[in-house]
């Protein structure tokens, strides 16, 4: 379980994660997902204590991070960039890491094992490549056997079999019990992945439930119709809460009704339907939609009222 | 065989981090580094080398000016803290650097997020391990100076407690000046600044202050963190012969050792404020 309360950071005039509040429940794969910049490595960082909040505080499974005696059984995290000294082999950095909290060989075996990095293990990892990094990021996570996963970005740079392979591991985890915090700017891979979600826009939560719910609350699910009077069924159907388009002749999307009403009122007034189909939006147009709210707020922000929006700034000091 | 299996820890139970197991974990980071067996081979290398050769050069000068006392053996040993320094000043740097410059440093915080055990158990390692190394090179580079040179009378007196201490004196400036490099290492973040620092403080400053021409610097010369520290590796004669040619301040051994450990401390000090402060 993770616990984020007001967490805010603040680097220079950058505010790079503002007061955001949100929880990680066990059992679950929460996806964390935002575009490039908008606070994700941040909150990550923050979460294990190697960023220092701003404001605010995070715990996880009760206690902040730092307080923990056994950090690497709490939490295991696989962090943006590379965290491994390039000098040394992958098996020597497990060692080392290992050797912390008094975890055997026989765990680093196991892991090096379970990452497929029996072949190069006595390599220097200054010769790996991006998915072979991730893989030793992701061994060096799962060392402690730890209640937590943090993972910023585990799919960057695997090829499609790493992909899958992340995917499962990240589901088998979650199965057991474990709480699993995955980032991802990848919309596609959160919607297989994730149960949850959390949507990160310029520091700012934006939705944050099921990904079922945030799917649906970030898209108007709209209704295909096709009608060979389609122009009598527009006029119909327009008002204050329903739009209607067209793209082609005899075809109609509604937004802001529902299928059976539009055909009830197609019957009443003796219209004939061809098709009449709801069409559910995907975590694409959702992701884009919550988020584009955000990013335009801000360019608007900088050019018109930047003065209002520096004494705000005053005002929330 | 069930009371051993009883009196053992439960594994499970025992997964934490301790200082001795950070100490543990320090040791395989700085064995598993190529940087450091050259640094250290470098640096012993050069100890004995240059022992011997000073010692061979002074007897060869020696005999052809006729004269006929015997040289101090122990003066060959006054290389010791001009060259012993250097590489261990990169080894000192680096320990701490490059987990900044690969990012490292994430991982080893990650892991005990109190950081700062993780300075103190880096620092301990790495002093104890440029102490050995240093006291064998010196060990190895006295027994070779008197199988090579003992007939010809230049052989250093072990019998004789201030050649001791001065012999151990050498293994524990070169160590001090190998845990100044960490600490400038911790507080600069970056491998080159921290090298170029440390050899700076080496090796311009001493000549800087002995060019400029302004009274106060001649004075705060001999607290030079150098300058001081190596005063250790003198004799007790040695540093007196010293107080004759100059007109500043003289410090003893110990006294010039605890100015080169002040620094260490308010160094340290320093880069352990921020290491707990800074985002890793």
């Amino acid at each position: 379980m993770i616990e984020a309360t007001n967490l805010t950071k603040r680097y220079g005039a950058k505010l790079a994660v503002d007061q955001i509040s949100f929880r990680v429940e066990p059992g679950t794969v929460t996806g964390f997902l935002g575009p490039n910049g908008a606070g994700k490595s941040t909150t990550m960082r923050m979460i294990v204590g190697l960023d220092r909040p701003t404001a605010g505080h995070v715990t996880v499974n009760g206690k902040p991070y730092a307080e923990h005696h056994s950090p690497l059984t709490q939490v295991g995290a696989l962090l943006e960039a590379k965290a491994v000294h390039t000098g040394r082999s992958a098996r020597n950095h497990l060692r080392a890491l290992a050797a912390t909290h008094g975890i055997g060989e026989k765990r680093v075996n196991e892991v090096i094992e379970m990452t497929g990095l029996e072949s190069v293990a006595k390599r220097r990892v200054g010769g790996f490549s991006l998915g072979m990094g991730q893989r030793l990021g992701i061994a060096a996570a799962l060392l402690g056997d730890p209640r937590t996963l943090i993972l910023d970005e585990p799919v960057n740079g695997l090829d499609p079999e790493g992909v899958l392979w992340v995917r499962n591991l990240v589901k088998y985890l979650a199965s057991q019990g474990r709480t699993v915090f995955l980032s991802s700017h990848l919309m596609s891979e959160m919607a297989v992945t994730a149960d949850h979600l959390i949507v990160i826009g310029r520091g700012k939560i934006v939705a944050a439930g099921p990904v079922k719910d945030i799917v649906a609350q970030g898209t108007r699910t709209s209704v295909r119709v096709v009608s060979p009077q389609a122009a009598q069924l527009a006029e119909l159907l327009v008002g204050p809460e329903v739009s209607v388009t067209s793209d082609e002749r005899g075809s109609l999307v509604v937004h802001g009704t529902t299928a059976p009403a539009i055909g009830e009122a197609a019957a009443a007034a003796g219209v004939v339907l061809h098709e009449l189909t709801p069409v559910q939006g995907s975590l694409e147009e959702a992701f884009m939609s919550l988020t584009q709210d955000t990013v335009e707020y801000h360019s608007t922000m900088g050019h018109d009222v930047a003065p209002v929006a520096a004494t705000g700034q005053e005002a929330t000091r | 065989m069930t009371a051993t299996t009883l009196d053992a820890p439960a594994p499970a139970g025992d997964v934490r981090v301790t200082f001795p197991r950070l100490l543990r974990s320090e040791w395989i980071k700085l064995w598993s580094l190529r940087s450091t067996a050259w640094t250290l081979a470098i640096t012993a290398v050069v100890i004995v080398g240059f022992v011997l050769l000073i010692t061979w050069g002074m007897l060869d000068a020696n005999e052809m000016s006729g004269n006929s006392e015997d040289v101090n053996a122990l003066d060959a040993f006054g290389a010791v803290p001009y060259l012993g320094p250097t590489a261990v000043a990169v080894l000192g740097a680096l320990t701490i650097t490059g987990e900044y410059t690969t990012g490292m440093i994430r991982s080893s915080f990650a892991a005990a997020p109190r950081r700062l055990p993780v300075l103190w158990s880096k620092a301990l390692v790495l002093a104890v391990v440029v102490f050995v190394t240093t006291a064998l090179a010196v060990a190895v580079a006295a027994s070779l100076q008197a199988l090579m040179f003992g007939s010809r009378g230049a052989s250093v007196d072990l019998g004789d407690p201030q050649v001791v201490r001065a012999l151990i004196g050498n293994a524990l400036y070169v160590t001090g000046i190998a845990v100044l490099a960490f600490g400038l290492g911790v507080l600069m973040r970056h491998s080159a600044a921290a090298i170029t620092t440390t050899l700076g403080i080496l090796l311009v400053l001493p000549i800087l202050f002995s060019l400029i021409p302004w009274e106060p610097l001649q004075d705060l010369t001999p607290f030079l963190p150098n300058v001081a520290g190596s005063q250790i590796t003198l004799t007790d004669a040695m540093i007196e012969q010293q107080a004759g040619f100059t007109g500043s301040v003289v410090l003893s051994a110990w006294q010039g050792f605890g100015v080169l450990l002040a620094y260490l401390v308010v160094v340290l000090a320093a880069g352990a404020w921020l290491t707990k402060r800074r985002d890793a």
